[in-house]
């Protein structure tokens, strides 16, 4: 399979997605794919629905019980609103970084375990060994391991930098091997080099997953994604190769948002 | 030159106003500080008074006796042991009930549901049932309808129901104070509502919640009216073989040779009182040390 099959296939896609937050309806007939593999930034002005588009994608808006969807969006080609579709392995298959960094009040070491030992079936044993070298490769794929490895069993909460939390929270989504990684503003809490550095490790994981990305910065979008996507007042207005949006827009409101007229 | 000078000088100088605004400013910090140090004083008073009327009374024979002469004499044994039976009992039926009930109200319970509304108002009501409506409320339906006679075990349950809704209370806003980020990361993980709880709420609220509880062991300890009518018994020649018992409790003794009794010396009322008031101190104070300790090792 060469580069250009593989960028065919779709990890997501929303088909006449509508969705309403009691009688407040955020998103219009969205219809989206996401190819794999690759990373797609969504951009548009604060409540446009990017932010609800990517929480549909892991049903993490259900929560809020007053979420109502039409229209279908398909994960790896099965409606994850299929009635036999199980929470826990659709969030398995569909990791979720925020804008703040949340790690857990436990240690470096268990954060990164967290969600392996979460998944894995009670009659799996793992030896500590086991464990050590999952721990490991997860740290080694976000560029943290240098930095914490002889620190493993201390809070995560206490002393990591922002930057070094937002990548343990990437790192402990990676063990249990998701195909879809969504990250709403990664590097918003962060300073100019925090931002950096996470870009670069979003960059890194170009390739293995497919990365769904939302941000509020529009250089950031320039220049992390492979494709993006504006949206504006729950609709997509336009989806295209990245380089192609910021130089060649199709559409007047995209013309107007990159260029700073408002949003 | 000269008269920049002066003028630099007199830059940022306070004015009539602001002079008054710092008085007026003072004046209330003084009147709100003596108002907090009054709260003080009945506690001091309180504490100097036992200490000097009950003191002399103290002594180890006291506390591992029988009262004798009619209650006019000798220890508080069994008072002091019905205490304890009464209070962990009670404790035993209402904390896993009130966490229990918490970890659903904070966790599960759909917001702004009509169910969930109506369990909240049965809380706050029930925290402010009068303590002898909560005896009338046992009497009726541990000693009568349930069968469990006046004893020891309708007592505690007395006792858990009118602790019940602090419980909940209490260990709901430590439930509410474990920030929604931790709930959020491990739903997103795949976690369920359990195992989120289990491996990450509950760790994070366990200090709030043993204060909440700790500080209704002094409140039932103290109680006279649940108990009443419901286990507690004036006078009992013996201590209590089983919970079907009836027993003997620091209050209501407290209450019975106080105004029931002729003639008991004066340092027995105040020493019973000194050793009740002795306990819930002790308690209070481990349960604050505790809760600073647990802080203190809490970071995030």
């Amino acid at each position: 399979m060469n580069k250009q099959e593989i960028q065919q296939e779709i990890a997501i896609r929303t088909i006449n997605l509508n969705l309403w937050y009691g009688h407040f309806q955020a998103l219009f007939d969205v219809n989206l794919e996401i190819k794999q593999g690759i990373i797609t930034a969504m951009i548009g002005p604060s409540g446009c629905g990017k932010s609800t588009v990517l929480r549909s994608v892991d049903r993490i808006n259900e929560r809020l019980g007053y979420v109502r969807i039409t229209g279908a969006i398909k994960v790896l080609d099965k409606n994850i609103y299929d009635p036999d579709v199980n929470l826990s392995q659709l969030r398995k298959q569909v990791g979720m970084v925020f804008q703040r960094p949340n790690p857990l009040p436990i240690s470096i070491y268990d954060n990164v375990i967290f969600g392996h030992r979460l998944h894995r079936p009670p009659d799996v044993k793992l030896s500590s060994r086991q464990e050590d070298e999952i721990v490991e490769a997860a740290l080694q794929r976000v560029l943290l391991w240098d930095k914490v490895k002889d620190k493993l069993k201390r809070k995560a909460t206490i002393d990591l930098s922002l930057e070094e939390r937002q990548k343990l929270c990437i790192a402990r989504l990676l063990p249990v091997k998701p195909a879809v990684l969504l990250m709403d503003e990664p590097c918003s809490a962060l300073d100019p080099k925090g931002t950096a550095a996470v870009e670069e490790l979003i960059w890194e994981l170009r390739g293995e997953y497919s990365i769904l990305l939302v941000t509020h910065n529009m250089a950031q979008a320039r220049r992390t994604s492979d494709e993006c996507i504006f949206m504006l007042m729950g609709k997509v207005v336009e989806h295209t190769d990245t380089d192609k949006m910021f130089v060649t827009p199709q559409y007047r409101e995209t013309a107007d948002y990159i260029e700073g007229r408002y949003g | 030159m000269n008269q920049t000078a002066t003028h630099t000088s007199t830059r940022f100088q306070a004015e009539p106003i602001n002079l008054k605004n710092i008085q007026v400013q003072k004046l209330f910090m003084i009147l709100f500080g003596l108002m907090a140090a009054v709260l003080v004083i009945p506690v001091i008073l309180i504490i100097f008074t036992l200490l000097q009327k009950g003191g002399s009374a103290i002594s180890w024979e006291f506390l591992t006796t029988f009262p004798s002469n009619g209650m006019t004499a000798g220890g508080i044994l069994p008072a002091l042991l019905g205490t304890v039976w009464l209070v962990a009992i009670s404790l035993l039926a209402s904390v896993p009930l009130g966490v229990a009930a918490a970890i659903y109200l904070s966790e599960y319970a759909p917001q702004d549901h009509w169910l969930t509304r109506v369990i909240n108002l049965a809380t706050i009501n029930l925290a402010g049932v009068p303590s002898i409506v909560h005896a009338l409320f046992g009497l009726g339906a541990f000693v009568a309808f349930f069968h469990l006679g006046t004893s020891i075990l309708a007592a505690s349950l007395t006792l858990a129901v009118m602790t019940l809704p602090v419980v909940i209370v209490a260990s709901w806003e430590s439930l509410q104070s474990v920030p929604f980020a931790f709930r959020e990361a491990c739903w997103n993980m795949g976690a369920t509502r359990w195992q989120t709880i289990w491996h990450v709420v509950l760790p994070n609220a366990l200090t709030g919640i043993l204060t909440g509880i700790i500080l209704q062991v002094s409140r039932a300890a103290g109680e006279t009216a649940p108990i009443m009518f419901t286990g507690a018994a004036f006078f009992l020649p013996f201590l209590p073989s089983s919970v079907m018992d009836q027993t003997m409790a620091l209050a209501l003794h407290l209450f019975t040779i106080s105004t029931q009794v002729p003639g008991v010396p004066e340092q027995i009322p105040f020493g019973v009182a000194l050793v009740l008031f002795g306990i819930v101190l002790i308690i209070n104070t481990c349960s604050i040390w505790l809760r600073m300790y647990l802080r203190s090792k809490k970071k995030w």
